[in-house]
């Protein structure tokens, strides 16, 4: 290996270059003799470190597998020769030398096929196979036509030089332009990546990244279909609720639902459902999509229901929706306190935003449930770790009915309906087996606990000559629950139950420039 | 500094005792009615139990009142901030609602009665009755 060291600093190219001359071109799975294969190791190894040099945390591996390998010559040993495959090799160089690696001509593209190279190649699934498709760099090629010319001269320069090391017997080509550019230069190099991003994102200018387009989860078909499924088995139920982390399940939902236009998108939808999926999990603290009945019954305020007034708020979903998810998720919250016997005025307080908070009987705001959220959390107090998300979802939903107050105010006067929250809800909360009327006595109590807590809010904004619910009466609600005491005040719940996105929002923190947000 | 800080709790708890008596007391009074009323009697404990929550329950009440007003953004605890407290029993609200209004209209014609006198007194004399006018209207 040492003979190989170029006068000069050896470059992943010709360091590739060797290893591929060197490696055995048959798939490593195949027998071998322990010496050849140590002696492949130690080759791969040399030229990883080499490698490596650039990439610390990859040289740690690499230096890893290639003493385990050179330790043991048994077939295990071949197992890790198969990670010092030149594929990977070429992974690891496509990530520490950009320069030959991108063939965008500007900056334009230039970022952009880096990371689209990286990954694809990541995903390959043929091993020992040179080939990497990247079709979705063609695409991108047609962005900057203009652009390509003066990048052209510059790639054709490259190229040159790429041609030497191509007729030099390098298999790999690791411009993807050059594929579709100068196919008669390259014609020996078929480098395709996959395409595991999106096309879309090609075109974004650097790295400039589309904030993640959340397309309105349907709420409302989402909790039908779950009350559909019969009686699920407790697996479905825990798959549902996946805590995610309170703010989570409706955090990152109903954060951007607060914010963003919602978007539509394939990718965003399927991220969308998948976190919302996630979210209710955690079903705690976020607002979960309310069905994962994490939510501790701690008031409305519970995020998690509001988690999936978020989701339906994104959407643009009219506020009934909200409410209802809301409502249902506070519903859920509140079997989860009842089951937990944890004390539900932190989800009073947090009500404000989420619909937990929604004792209004329009519905439950999503925007302050994340102090909800926290209110859940407080609600959690034992009992299971999703209900502690729930409780902290819960405390943090008040906060969260501070963040979107004015929508749901609009829609305040109307008594939503609630959509009944799956059965499988309060059997996950209980951790056993429930009747069916009992389910129902129980649903029974949380909506008459969940009204009360949205009439005790109207109460509240009336008592102080208000038409809006403001996150004060969610406050207040939790006061008399109990959950915010003298020693534990409202922000204390959103910072403990609340995902960092919420507790942004609720918060006021100082920024840049002497601006407090959000506004006091 | 402690020994006076010792002093005025024991000062307090003190207080706090014979309030307790107090309400024990009126407690007592009470079930001894009811038990007359309806025949039945009451046993020492069950005293003591309803006295001792409705001391507590008393201070949750004042402790309710007083955020109530705060939430009003005022300083002076209201009858609005009663009603508040007691909506939730519905027949104690009604009461409370019916007894608010009796008093809300003895202020009213306690207003108008001290109106009238002002104006009787005034129209002695123009001048002063144009100043009590004008101080009644104030």
């Amino acid at each position: 290996m040492a003979d190989h060291n170029p006068d000069g600093d050896p470059t992943p190219r010709t360091l590739l270059r060797r290893v591929l001359d060197t490696a055995d071109p048959r798939t490593p799975r195949r027998p071998r003799s322990a010496r050849a294969g140590a002696q492949r190791a130690l080759l791969e190894t040399a030229s990883s470190r080499r490698l490596s040099g650039q990439t610390k945390t990859i040289a740690k591996g690499r230096s890893r597998g290639a003493r385990s390998i050179g330790r043991s010559a048994h077939v295990q040993a071949r197992g890790h020769l198969e990670e010092q495959t030149p594929r990977t090799l070429l992974k690891n160089i496509l990530l520490t030398a950009p320069e030959s690696s991108i063939l965008m001509p500007e900056s334009v593209v230039k970022p952009v096929p880096a990371p689209q190279v990286v990954q694809p190649s990541r995903r390959e699934s043929s091993r020992g196979s040179l080939e990497l498709q990247l079709p979705e760099l063609e695409p991108s090629t047609t962005l900057a036509p203009g652009l390509l010319a003066p990048g052209r001269r510059k790639q054709r320069l490259r190229l040159s030089m790429f041609q030497q090391g191509v007729d030099q017997g390098l298999p790999l080509s690791q411009e993807p332009q050059g594929n579709a550019d100068a196919s008669s230069l390259t014609s020996s190099l078929n480098l395709t990546f996959a395409t595991p991003l999106q096309p879309q994102s090609v075109q974004r200018p650097g790295l400039a990244r589309r904030p993640p387009a959340r397309r309105a989860v349907d709420v409302g078909a989402f909790l039908r279909d779950l009350r559909d499924t019969s009686l699920a088995p407790p697996n479905i139920v825990l798959e549902d609720t996946q805590p995610f982390s309170q703010p989570t399940v409706g955090s990152p939902n109903v954060y951007h639902s607060l914010p963003c236009t919602p978007h539509t998108g394939a990718e965003d939808a399927e991220q969308a459902a998948g976190r919302r999926t996630q979210s209710s999990g955690p079903g705690l603290q976020n607002n979960s999509p309310g069905k994962p009945a994490q939510f501790l019954a701690g008031e409305a305020e519970e995020v998690d229901a509001f988690a999936l007034g978020f989701l339906s708020t994104s959407s643009g979903v009219s506020g009934e929706d909200e409410v209802e998810p809301l409502h249902n998720g506070v519903e859920e919250a509140e079997k989860k306190m009842k089951e937990e016997g944890v004390s539900v005025s932190e989800m009073e307080a947090t009500g404000a935003q989420g619909p937990s908070r929604a004792e209004e009987p329009e519905g439950h705001t999503q925007v302050t449930e994340a102090e909800g959220s926290q209110g859940t959390a407080e609600a959690e107090g034992p009992g299971a770790s999703s209900g502690d998300e729930d409780a902290s979802s819960r405390a943090a939903s008040p906060e969260l009915a501070s963040s979107t107050p004015e929508s749901l105010q609009a829609r305040r006067h109307h008594q939503f309906p609630e959509p009944a929250p799956p059965p499988g809800a309060a059997v996950f909360f209980a951790k056993m087996p429930m009747e069916r009327k009992a389910l129902e006595m129980v649903e029974k109590c949380l909506d008459k606990y969940f009204q009360h807590l949205c009439d005790d809010l109207e109460v509240f904004a009336a008592h102080a000559g208000r038409k809006t619910v403001k996150p004060e009466d969610l406050e207040l609600l939790m006061r008399r629950q109990g959950l915010v005491t003298d020693q534990v005040s409202l922000h204390v719940l959103v910072e403990r139950h609340l995902p960092l996105e919420y507790r942004q929002l609720l918060i006021p923190c100082a920024y840049s420039g002497n601006s407090v947000f959000p506004a006091q | 500094m402690e020994e006076e800080a010792e002093t005025e709790e024991q000062q307090r708890f003190s207080y706090q005792q014979r309030l307790k008596a107090a309400v024990h007391y009126t407690v007592g009074c009470l079930c001894e009615e009811v038990a007359l009323d309806k025949e039945m009697q009451f046993s020492k404990q069950t005293i003591a139990a309803i006295s001792e929550l409705t001391f507590r329950q008393c201070e949750n009440f004042a402790k309710d009142l007083e955020m109530f007003a705060r939430h009003a953004k005022r300083t002076t605890i209201n009858t609005e901030d009663v009603k508040l407290l007691a909506r939730r029993s519905n027949s104690l609200l009604k009461y409370i609602t019916d007894k608010s209004e009796e008093i809300a209209q003895i202020n009213l014609e306690r207003k108008a009665q001290k109106k009238k006198k002002s104006e009787d007194g005034g129209k002695n004399s123009r001048e002063p009755a144009e100043a009590g006018v004008v101080e009644s209207e104030n």
